[in-house]
Order: C-alpha cells, then sequence, then structure tokens
C-alpha cells in the first residue's frame, strides 16, 4: 500500500505527478491496527465511553488516507461531537421509551399484541437516525478544501425506507434491490459537493440480474457453510452497483469489484474468531486447572460439588479473560471489515471525468450530531 | 486529469512550492511560501495571503505531506507542503501546530472523565435507584398498578397453563384462611388470590393486589399453618407493593449498566452479570423484608412462623453450596427457616388453629382430584 504515498518531491518540481490510478489508499496497516488496539484497551478502561473517539480516530485515519485524484480527503469530526449528539439522543430518547412502555401496557390491557405496531415507530425512527448520521458524516468530510452536504428530509426518508422495508417483507426479499436503488436515489439526489449536484443511476433491475441467484441460493446458504460464501458474494455486488451508480455532475463513479473479491476477508474473520475461541477455551481449562490445584481437590470433585461457580478467584480469571477475548474479536473485525474492505473496495473504484469537479463553488452548512447519537442509541449505525 | 499547473509563475525564485485550496473552491493553486515573521503565500509572485504562526494548525493529511489550517483563513482553506526542509522550517516555527489534534492529554481526560462518570452511574444504581424506587412507588396510581397486574396475570395463566380451581368446600376454607390473614395483616378486601391447578410447588403475588397459590404447594402442605406463612410472605409483598418497587428498580438499573458499556461487542455478557447482581440483591432484600412481614401476621394471629420455614426446606432441600448464592434473588432457605424458629423462640403459639381439621382437608382438595367433587 506505501507505494502509493507521495515521496516529497524536490523545490524545482511545483506540480507533482498524478498516481496512476484515480483512487488509492495510502495508510499503514500496521499503524491501523495500533490505533485499533490501543482504542480497544481505551474503551474497556473507559467502560465504552471511548468509542466516540475510536470511531472518530478511524474514520480520520481512513478518509485521510483516501486519496483521490492525487489529493487526499479529510475527516473534521471530533469525538466530542459525537458525544454530545449521544447524549442530547439520550434526552430525547429517554422519555419516548417510557412513553412506550406506559403505552405498551394500556394497548396490551385493550389487546394482545396491540402494542406491535409501536415496534414500528422505533424502526421509522431508526431510518430517521441513519439518514441524520449520514448527514453529519457527509458535513465531516472535506475534498480539496470543500465540504460534502446533504439537504432532505430524514422523516420523509424513514417512511419511505419503512414502505419499501415492508414490500420487501411481504415479497420475502424480492423488492431488496428496488427498495436500494430507490432510497439511494433519495440520499445521492439531496447529496452535494460544493454546488455539485450528486444523483444516483443505479437500477433495481440490474442489481436484481447480478445477484438474482443468491437470492434463490439465500435459504440454502443460511443454514450451511455456505452462508458466508453467499454473504460476501452479496456484498461485492451491492459494493460494485452501488458505487457504479454514484454521479456527482458530470463526474462519474464505477467499480470493477470482482463477486469473489470479498470472500477472504469474511472467511479471514471467521478463521482468527475460532482461533481466539480456542485459545479462550484453553485458557479457561487451565484457570479452572490452576484454582482447583490450589484448593487441593480434584477436578472431578470440582466439578461435582459445584464449587467451581463458588469460587471468586476463579469467576475473576474467567471474567478478565472474557474481556480480553470481546476486545480481540473487536479488533480482528474492524481491521478486516473496516479497514481492508475499505481498501479493497477503493481500489476497484475508477473515477470518469473527474476534470468535471476541477472548479466548484463552496457551499452547505454542518450538521449536528444528534443522528449519530440515536443511530448509537438505538444500534443502527452503520460505519 | 488536468491540473491548472501552467499558472505557476515563472519569474518568481525558486521557492519552496506548495498547493492552496482556499476554501471558497476546489481550485488547486500553485503557490510559493516564504517565511518572514509570519508564513507569507505567494501566488504568481504576487503575496496573496499571510498566515500568522500563532494561528497555523496541522490537519489530517495522508502520510508524506504537511496539510494546514489557519484560525485567520476559511475554516476549510488548506495548505500542502510536500517540502521536507519546508515541513521542518514550519514545524519548528508554529508553536501550536498541534494544538487542536487529539492528543494524549486530550486521552487522559477522556479516561478520568469516563471513570467519574462510572463511578457516579454506579453509585446511582446503588444509592439513587432503590430511593427513587421507593419514593416512586407510592406515586403510582392503583388503577396503573392493577392494569399491569391484569397484563402479567394473562402472561402467568399461558406460561403454567393452570385453571382456576373452584371446589366449593375448598373454595370457602381458601377464602377464611385468606380473609384472616388479610385481617390481621390490615390489608383491605380489594386483595384478590386463588389457587391455580399447576403442579410447581410455588406462590406469588401479582401488582394490583393479586396473590396466586399453585397447587403443587398445597400437596406438599402439611398443615393450615405453612399455608398461611406463605400466604402471609405473598401479602407482605404486596403490602410493601414489591412489584412495582422491582419494576423501577430493575427498570432504572437495565439502563443505567446498559449505558454504562454501550454498544462495545461482547458486553451482552458483562451487563447481564452486572445487572443480575445488582438486582437480585435487592430481590432478596425484598424477600427479607416480607419474611419480616409473614412473621408478624402469624404472631398477631398467635400462630408460628417456623412451619413456613419448614414447607419451604421441603420444597428445595438445603440450598447453601448449590449454584452461586450471589445472584439468587431469594435467601437462602435454611437461613430463612432459622430466622423463623429464632423468631419463635420468644412467642408460644397460643391463639386457635387458623383451620380446623375438615376445612384443611377441603383446602387440600381444592382442586378436585375425585374425592373433593360432589
Amino acid at each position: 500500500m506505501n507505494d502509493m504515498s507521495w515521496t516529497p518531491l524536490g523545490p524545482s518540481q511545483p506540480a507533482p505527478q498524478p498516481p496512476p490510478m484515480p483512487v488509492a489508499f495510502s495508510g499503514d496497516r500496521k499503524a491501523f491496527f495500533r490505533l485499533v488496539a490501543r482504542g480497544a484497551g481505551l474503551e474497556l478502561v473507559t467502560v465504552g465511553f471511548y468509542r466516540f473517539w475510536l470511531t472518530t480516530d478511524i474514520r480520520r485515519h481512513l478518509w485521510s488516507n483516501t486519496v483521490i485524484d492525487g489529493d487526499g480527503a479529510e475527516y473534521t469530526g471530533r469525538g466530542k461531537e459525537l458525544l454530545i449528539g449521544f447524549l442530547v439522543a439520550l434526552a430525547i430518547l429517554v422519555p419516548i421509551y417510557l412513553g412506550y412502555t406506559l403505552l405498551g401496557v394500556e394497548a396490551e390491557h385493550l389487546q394482545a399484541f396491540a402494542s406491535l405496531p409501536m415496534v414500528a415507530f422505533f424502526y421509522l425512527f431508526g431510518q430517521f437516525a441513519i439518514y441524520r448520521a449520514r448527514r453529519y458524516r457527509l458535513t465531516r468530510t472535506v475534498w480539496r478544501g470543500l465540504r460534502f452536504w446533504m439537504s432532505g428530509s430524514g422523516w420523509v426518508y424513514a417512511l419511505k425506507a419503512s414502505l419499501w422495508g415492508l414490500l420487501v417483507v411481504i415479497t420475502l426479499g424480492f423488492a431488496l434491490p428496488w427498495r436500494e436503488a430507490a432510497l439511494e436515489r433519495y440520499k445521492m439526489r439531496h447529496t452535494y459537493y460544493g454546488d455539485l449536484q450528486g444523483s444516483f443511476e443505479g437500477r433495481g433491475w440490474d442489481f436484481f440480474k447480478r445477484g438474482w441467484w443468491l437470492w434463490l441460493l439465500m435459504p440454502f446458504a443460511l443454514v450451511t457453510v455456505f452462508g458466508p460464501f453467499a454473504y460476501a458474494a452479496f456484498k461485492a455486488v451491492e459494493w460494485r452497483w452501488w458505487l457504479s451508480g454514484i454521479r456527482f455532475g458530470e463526474v462519474r463513479l464505477e467499480s470493477t469489484l470482482s463477486r469473489g473479491a470479498l470472500i477472504g476477508l469474511y472467511w479471514k474473520v471467521i478463521g482468527w474468531i475460532l482461533l481466539l475461541f480456542i485459545v479462550f477455551a484453553a485458557y479457561v481449562m487451565l484457570c479452572i486447572f490452576l484454582v482447583a490445584s490450589m484448593d487441593g481437590t480434584s477436578i472431578a470433585t470440582f466439578f461435582k460439588t459445584e464449587a467451581f461457580a463458588k469460587s471468586i478467584p476463579l469467576i475473576v480469571l474467567l471474567g478478565i479473560g472474557y474481556l480480553a477475548y470481546a476486545l480481540a474479536i473487536n479488533v480482528v473485525m474492524r481491521v478486516y471489515l473496516m479497514r481492508d474492505l475499505w481498501v479493497r473496495v477503493l481500489s476497484s473504484i475508477i473515477v470518469h471525468n473527474i476534470e468535471a469537479a476541477a472548479d466548484v463553488t463552496a457551499r452547505g452548512e454542518l450538521a449536528n450530531a444528534l443522528g449519530e447519537g440515536f443511530a448509537d442509541g438505538l444500534d443502527v449505525g452503520g460505519f | 486529469m488536468e491540473f491548472d499547473s501552467g499558472e505557476t509563475s515563472s519569474a518568481a525564485p525558486p521557492l519552496p512550492g506548495a498547493v492552496l485550496f482556499d476554501g471558497r473552491s476546489n481550485r488547486r493553486r500553485n503557490v510559493t511560501l516564504r517565511l518572514s515573521d509570519a508564513l507569507e503565500i505567494r501566488q504568481d509572485g504576487e503575496p496573496a495571503l499571510r498566515w500568522g504562526f500563532h494561528d497555523i494548525r496541522r490537519a489530517d493529511s495522508p502520510s508524506g505531506l504537511l496539510r494546514l489550517s489557519c484560525l485567520t483563513a476559511p475554516a476549510l482553506a488548506r495548505l500542502e507542503v510536500r517540502d521536507p526542509a519546508m515541513i521542518a522550517a514550519l514545524v519548528a516555527r508554529c508553536d501550536r501546530l498541534e494544538q487542536d489534534l487529539p492528543n494524549r492529554k486530550g486521552v487522559a481526560a477522556i479516561v478520568g472523565w469516563s471513570l467519574a462518570a462510572a463511578v457516579s452511574i454506579v453509585l446511582v444504581v446503588l444509592f439513587g435507584v432503590p430511593l427513587a424506587a421507593e419514593r416512586l412507588t407510592p406515586l403510582v396510581p392503583d388503577s396503573f398498578e392493577r392494569r399491569l397486574g391484569d397484563v402479567a396475570e394473562a402472561q402467568v395463566k399461558v406460561i403454567f397453563a393452570g385453571k382456576p380451581c373452584s371446589n366449593a368446600a375448598g373454595q370457602a376454607a381458601f377464602a377464611k384462611l385468606v380473609g384472616k390473614l388479610r385481617d390481621s395483616a390490615g390489608l383491605d378486601n380489594s386483595v384478590l388470590s386463588g389457587v391455580l391447578a399447576t403442579p410447581v410447588p410455588n406462590a406469588f403475588a401479582l401488582p394490583g393486589g393479586k396473590v396466586y397459590l399453585f397447587d403443587g404447594l398445597l400437596e406438599k402442605a402439611e398443615n393450615p399453618d405453612e399455608i398461611a406463612g406463605v400466604l402471609a410472605h405473598e401479602l407482605g409483598h404486596l403490602r410493601h407493593r414489591d412489584s412495582m418497587r422491582e419494576l423501577i428498580h430493575n427498570g432504572g438499573t437495565s439502563f443505567l449498566i446498559g449505558l454504562l458499556f454501550g454498544d462495545v461487542t461482547g458486553s451482552g455478557a458483562l451487563i447481564f452479570a452486572s445487572r443480575s447482581l445488582v438486582t437480585s440483591s435487592y430481590s432478596r432484600d425484598a424477600e427479607t423484608n416480607a419474611d419480616t412481614f409473614a412473621i408478624e401476621t402469624m404472631h398477631k394471629l398467635g400462630r408460628p412462623a417456623k412451619p413456613m420455614g419448614e414447607l419451604m426446606f421441603r420444597v428445595t432441600g438445603k440450598e447453601g453450596g448449590k449454584g452461586l448464592s450471589l445472584v439468587s434473588s431469594h435467601p437462602l432457605t435454611e437461613d430463612r427457616l432459622a430466622r423463623m424458629d429464632k423468631a419463635d423462640a420468644g412467642n408460644r403459639p397460643s391463639g386457635p388453629p387458623l383451620l380446623s381439621s375438615a376445612e384443611w382437608q377441603a383446602l387440600k382438595g381444592i382442586c378436585g382430584s375425585g374425592k373433593g367433587k360432589v
């Protein structure tokens, strides 16, 4: 990856040579690993509060090393904004949850399962959060001294997403490509880079043509070892279709991602998780053996008398081991499914007609992080 | 791929080059830099901008270049320097270069504040939430509590598939027993009670004043005092409105502990463990209080409390040494039995039996296994 990075130029060369590819990634994998490993440790120490700053650092790393037409992007969001967004979202969500509970009791009193439509309300709210969180991220994305920004209404989007979601459920997933196309059209139509308006030209039918066999295979794949293959292929098809549909004015994106491009990544994650589990299991056995031998009881009686469930040192040891296990899985997922996935998808992108974005005027204001807070509170967050 | 590189001035001396984005448009401007008492940015040989060294800040960039912003320039104006000598000179002069970037001091502050927040949440869970449950429970209207009870009742009946037992003689005996206990405990007659035909040996109180006894417990009972003690215990829960208090307490605790760990992957087990620890401790306190209430009620009727403990001991056996007592929702049965035994020591049973032996037999047959039926 490092061969994509800039070599310092002498004073006699005022204009740098553009790299051979319009989109490249210049980040160091080891640096990213250090970042997420340190972040996981800090998340543990701060009982999770560090997540706002870790998310920010991950985005800063990925954004600033993404080089488009020779110029690196920049992420200008800060962890503090996410924290404030989360706290404000909490202040709004808590009364809503309370009201939801009281209403639920009243509805169930009238008729069993009458509270089900209220779940739909939370789905709607989640979609709203997704739209607003995207808006926050976009207004913190800067390239060549200009930010991206977004107009449109989160509630209109939420309504569209929910109605299309209903259709997808009714058609057992058949309508998914058209749902994604419609939602993406709405999002991109309201997305701007300076005064350059975005649009989305991907059609649901094209997505369907590339992925219909996966749709047929899904019920089979869900219960077999083919699941990860099918999922990885689906994600690759989705990425390629989505990227190839993106337009900004006359600028056109194209992706050449192959169907099998992501399969290795998902299997590596599964492999690491299995390996970590084996290590964790070995650690558990070792702890039990150690504690039992300190007690002077044999392993068999240790289990028979259920003494293992009462031994405080053992519980503490297991707790520490479990935490280390969970943190290691976090690191693995972030390295493979965030950084490596990002790099692999980026390297498939070709930008056509980038000259059309050579003289764009700044426009658009910053959006607040409330949407990110809702997404965190409702557990629907994307990146 | 075009760069407007042709615009660089040929007349300018060979000063270190840089690229400027002025934050108003995304045009790439090739500029030259000069260091005096401030950073002079020249375009086409003409001085265009002056950035004071104090105001210059570093912005994120790909490796190999220095990207700068300036407090006095538009927020997104960026100057990109690639010449190593120039980078070194700028880093040496701009004393507040890294001020706005997250740094070690910032991380220490985050850790410090997070720990403070964690400590305050733990304190609120341990002291604030029980206090809130205590103070809020009397404010909850009875009608709402009754509604909760109705919902819970429907669920319980589904889970245990129990039908209410309605043998007439048994009903009369049961009503007499409950009536005596209720009067002695000072509860009004809004308390509803019944026996459910379920083999599980248990009894429970629902919010809004409902007490249910399972037939399974009746079968294991050997005398009326045993059942009376259990019913008195459940009336104690009603009297203290324990269901409502535990609802508020558990809701608050779950929320706060969930807040602590957030969405860190793998935190589910931690949340579950710490929540069980806190809520079960609260529940054990409520059980102990209900036992106190049962002992007092039985003594007021001139009957011993120990039979209740004996009945429970018959059901659960010795509990110590089994499982993890820290996350158990009830105190150990043998401890409860010992406590009731001790309480009885000063009080000789002086009152008349609560039920005659005929009534006791009728109660035992309330779920009508043939012989009680008319």
